[in-house]
């Protein structure tokens, strides 16, 4: 069996990486995917500190986050199909009508 | 460790992919390999359930709607315009290398409490029985505030891509647009 220190190790991986696209990219839609990946880090520590403490609300508590992230998946796609139709773009830079 | 090993380089290597690929066609669809292999990566931790529904919501539903929406939008073709910030993808790869680092170092000074054979039988597998056990129990609060919450998401999402009545619309054609100079479009 392999030890727990492996999973969020692999975990904490996977987030780096998503956090580093979010940065990079400047297509809204490649950002967002970025953030599903760094949930789904967040989601797999969830699930090996549920086997390490032998309890299974952890993963009661994943169930949680994934309609979480339905909901927000549903309303994010939402805002970038209403700017895209008033902006024709999904590229962040042309997207700054909000700055300071 | 084997499998473990094999599994992980293949989701690091979708999440590469995700983060590197220009298109965001293939960058959705790398996605959808590391959720798949997160999916068999939770059947190794005792969460059969889980992973079915890892499969089924997030790379089945989630994804589609991803998918579904770059191809509506036409947005998988990369940008051709300047980066106006060249500095960041440097600053960030370099943040990113320390913080996986970080992340990995504070991952082995963990110590499970259990010895991880006895913790793990408790878990029953993970199946949907002793899982639907504790999330009609224990967590039945959240359970009744994140239904709510599926509601209001879907009404939201339906009024923010509602069409305006005719005559009030703000919305400019595509023509309309064309005709603009770029410093009237930011302003």
């Amino acid at each position: 069996m392999v030890e727990t220190p492996y999973y969020i190790a692999l975990a904490g991986i996977l987030f780096s990486i998503g956090a580093v696209g979010f940065l990079m990219r400047r297509s809204v839609i490649q950002m967002f995917l970025c953030v599903e990946l760094m949930l789904n880090s967040a989601n797999l520590v969830l699930v090996a500190f549920a086997r390490a403490w032998g309890n299974l609300e952890a993963q009661t508590a994943v169930f949680i986050i994934l309609t979480l992230a339905a909901a927000e998946v549903a309303i994010g796609l939402g805002i970038i199909v209403a700017i895209f139709r008033k902006r024709v773009s999904t590229n962040v830079d042309e997207l700054s009508s909000l700055k300071g | 460790m084997i499998v473990f090993v094999l599994l992980s380089l293949l989701a690091i290597a979708g999440a590469l992919g995700t983060v590197l690929w220009k298109n965001a066609l293939y960058s959705a669809l790398s996605l959808v390999g590391t959720l798949l292999t997160l999916a068999c990566i939770f059947v190794t931790l005792e969460a059969q359930f889980l992973a079915s529904v890892q499969v089924i919501v997030y790379a089945g539903a989630i994804m589609v709607l991803f998918l579904f929406v770059i191809m509506l939008l036409n947005a998988q073709y990369p940008d051709q315009a300047e980066d106006p910030l060249p500095l960041v993808a440097p600053v960030a790869i370099a943040g990113g290398i320390v913080l996986a680092g970080a992340l990995a170092y504070m991952a082995f000074l963990y110590k499970a409490p259990k010895v991880l054979e006895t913790a793990a039988k408790a878990l029953q597998g993970g199946t949907p029985g002793p899982v639907g056990e504790v999330l009609f129990t224990k967590f039945l609060l959240p359970f009744e505030a994140v239904s709510l919450l599926l509601i209001i998401a879907v009404v939201g999402a339906v009024a923010l891509v509602k069409r305006e009545p005719e005559g009030k619309q703000a919305r400019e054609t595509l023509e309309e647009r064309a005709t603009h100079t770029p410093e009237e479009v930011v302003a």
